[in-house]
């Protein structure tokens, strides 16, 4: 239990160095641009978690970055780059939207159909990319680069001219409000935050004890950790690269259907790429090595600097953009760590006198 | 279809296509020793965002321009020291690095010129268009191939060098069995860790050149998430090039190309959704026939590297 317990500290040595560099990095930029430094973080911690509001706001921006984090935590445990967030994010939003407005019936029923095609969408999204990597060994960081280009132009295509708002006076690529019967319940009255929340924090837990506890979740990892030694254990590289690319790509698809149904109740196109929720879920997932519960945290962690770095933008000279100054570093830093841990283990095995 | 196929059309997609030849020739010479530079389009914006300072404060496009390349190959240092020193994983070093030069430069756009957004100046100079003595002369093909700025040119020139020096000289061998076999190259004698600092400085440069031609060459101001994505298009023309300077030419050439045609129909008033997303089903097809290596190659390659 002890040992156990030095390996969790141990584990999180590292992040919370990284997280202090990054803050150190960031307080140099500020102080060369002028500004103070104690203010300019008090302004940040402020802005993310000053009032009530400013925490669900937090809370309501991480929603979407926890999901797709998630998704791509799945994904990297499994060895798989899955750097298509992005496009299964945006067919979700667009499936989602098209459900939720088309689909006849009442409020729950639009609602529930759209979370479950918006899961769909994205993971078939993703696992085509998967399957075109098991059959035909096509890179699968590659296609999934390039499918985001090709749904993001798709959809963006779907709303500029067949599925277009033509109701409103603005000349947006956008498609009708959905109705109000099926949006995603508020969890407080007047602040943003949606019960889209809640999805993510129990997609947390469900993939942390699918990892941990069940046979395909330990497969999963073996393949993660050593393809050969998968491969010997006679795990399935194709069928699992599938299913797991599906399951990514789901929580992807459903992080973009919660934030069209709970925040924006329209696809607006760009709504869901600008504001960089995927590449945010990617970071949070690289800050976490993958564990889910961790990814959940350092979501919540990103979209705290975001946020505060628009208390930063409010009340101080200093730019926004100090925010993803730090979040950059902060990842670049955790890079390092992941080849610190190998130096470490070479030396160890120096030590113990084996060459290998 | 005569007015559609006209000359500025092919001479708009030269000028299109330079900053992802650039940065696709720097992002095959980079695979071409093992290392999969995801950081391209960081790298890019670096030098289209240095490439406006250095003009800035020297007032000489020239100069400018050397400041962006000494400036990208400091940052394309940290991938190589990241992913070759350290071992980190390169793909994480590359997607981190765009994530750096994306907040960075927004970052020192307000803090240099106190600027949201965009930064323009109209007294700062771009760079000069230059015209071929010969070549300008011909009727049509003198407009198209000629009066473009020389970083154009260099471009165009860099694809048969590095032709040359990846498959005709020993250097360039030694380059290629450093991608092949670490293992092998290093028991030859050959310094596999310097030539891929090497590779990676050289990327930088190019990556430079493509950033300066982003932001002197065409217009003369830096805005914000200037690339666009055409760092990643242009390591998606590495790939459609199958890492050949001749294959990443050419796979360049048609990115351009529909980008240009692309702009054209946004002119008459037609979706160009399909005609941009033309490249990227080309190179999804195109992926389907030059199958990459299998994923246990890769394993047993990464495992034994690793010794």
């Amino acid at each position: 239990m002890n040992s156990k317990l030095t390996q969790f500290a141990g584990a999180l040595v590292q992040p919370i160095v990284a997280v202090l560099l990054a803050l150190l990095i960031g307080a140099l930029a500020i102080f060369l641009v002028g500004g103070s430094v104690m203010e300019t973080y008090a302004e940040m911690w402020k802005g993310a978690f000053g009032s009530f509001y400013f925490v669900t706001n937090t809370l309501s921006r991480a929603t979407p970055i926890i999901l797709v984090g998630l998704g791509t935590a799945l994904a990297f445990r499994a060895g798989f780059f899955n750097l298509g967030a992005e496009g299964q994010m945006i067919l979700g939003g667009l499936c989602a939207a098209i459900t939720a407005l088309y689909v006849p019936g009442p409020g729950w029923y639009k609602l529930v159909l759209a979370l479950i095609s918006g899961i769909v969408a994205g993971g078939i999204w993703s696992a085509f990319a998967g399957w075109m990597d098991a059959k035909f060994r096509m890179n699968l960081l590659i296609t999934t680069l390039l499918l985001n280009y090709i749904a993001s132009l798709f959809a963006g295509y779907l709303v500029a001219y067949p599925l277009k708002d033509t109701t409103g006076s603005a000349a947006m690529a956008q498609t009708k409000m959905i109705d109000q019967s099926a949006w995603l319940p508020k969890l407080f009255q007047g602040m943003s935050l949606h019960a889209g929340f809640l999805i993510a924090l129990a997609g947390a837990i469900l993939l942390f004890l699918f990892m941990k506890y069940t046979v395909s979740g330990y497969e999963t990892r073996m393949l993660g950790n050593n393809p050969l030694f998968a491969a010997y254990g006679g795990v399935q590289r194709g069928k699992l690269m599938f299913y797991s690319m599906l399951a990514s790509g789901g929580f992807a698809g459903l992080a973009g259907a919660v934030e069209v149904l709970g925040t924006q109740y329209r696809y607006l196109d760009g709504s869901l790429s600008t504001p960089g929720y995927a590449w945010s879920g990617i970071m949070a997932t690289l800050l976490a090595g993958s564990h889910p519960l961790g990814t959940a945290f350092a979501a919540l962690l990103l979209a705290a600097l975001q946020t505060g770095g628009m208390g930063v933008e409010r009340n101080t000279e200093v730019p926004l953009e100090i925010a993803s100054v730090i979040q950059a570093t902060l990842i670049l830093f955790v890079s390092a760590k992941l080849s610190y841990s190998f130096l470490k283990r070479r030396k160890a095995r120096a030590q113990s006198g084996t060459i290998s | 279809m005569e007015q559609f196929l006209d000359v500025s059309l092919f001479n708009s997609t030269l000028r299109m296509v330079t900053p992802i030849l650039l940065a696709a020739l720097g992002g095959a010479i980079c695979s071409r020793v093992g290392l999969f530079n995801v950081g391209l389009e960081g790298l890019v914006l670096f030098g289209a965002f240095f490439a406006i300072v250095g003009n800035y404060i020297t007032g000489n496009v020239w100069l400018a321009v050397a400041f962006a390349v000494l400036c990208v190959m400091l940052f394309s240092l940290i991938f190589a020291y990241l992913s070759i020193h350290l071992r980190a994983n390169v793909i994480i070093v590359g997607i981190s690095l765009n994530f750096l030069a994306l907040g960075l430069t927004s970052f020192s756009l307000r803090a240099i010129f106190n600027v949201k957004g965009a930064y323009y100046d109209k007294n700062m100079q771009g760079l000069p268009a230059i015209d071929i003595p010969l070549i300008k002369d011909i009727p049509w093909l003198g407009d198209v191939l000629s009066g473009h700025s020389p970083l154009v040119y260099l471009a165009f020139l860099l694809i048969f060098v590095f032709q040359y020096f990846l498959f005709r000289t020993v250097s360039g061998f030694r380059l290629l069995a450093v991608g092949e076999n670490p293992v092998a190259a290093r028991s030859l004698g050959i310094k596999s860790k310097r030539i891929q600092y090497g590779a990676v400085l050289m990327c930088g440069v190019l990556c430079g050149l493509a950033g300066a031609q982003l932001s002197l060459g065409q217009v003369t101001m830096f805005t914000e998430n200037m690339t666009a994505g055409r760092g990643f298009i242009a390591l998606v023309a590495t790939m459609l090039g199958q890492s050949n300077p001749l294959g990443v030419g050419a796979s360049s050439l048609l990115f351009g190309f529909m980008d240009a045609v692309s702009i054209r129909l946004q002119g008459l008033s037609l979706p160009t959704h399909f005609t941009m997303m033309l490249p990227y089903v080309v190179t999804l097809v195109m992926m389907l026939f030059f199958k990459d290596k299998s994923y246990m190659q890769e394993a047993r390659k990464a495992n034994e590297s690793s010794r």
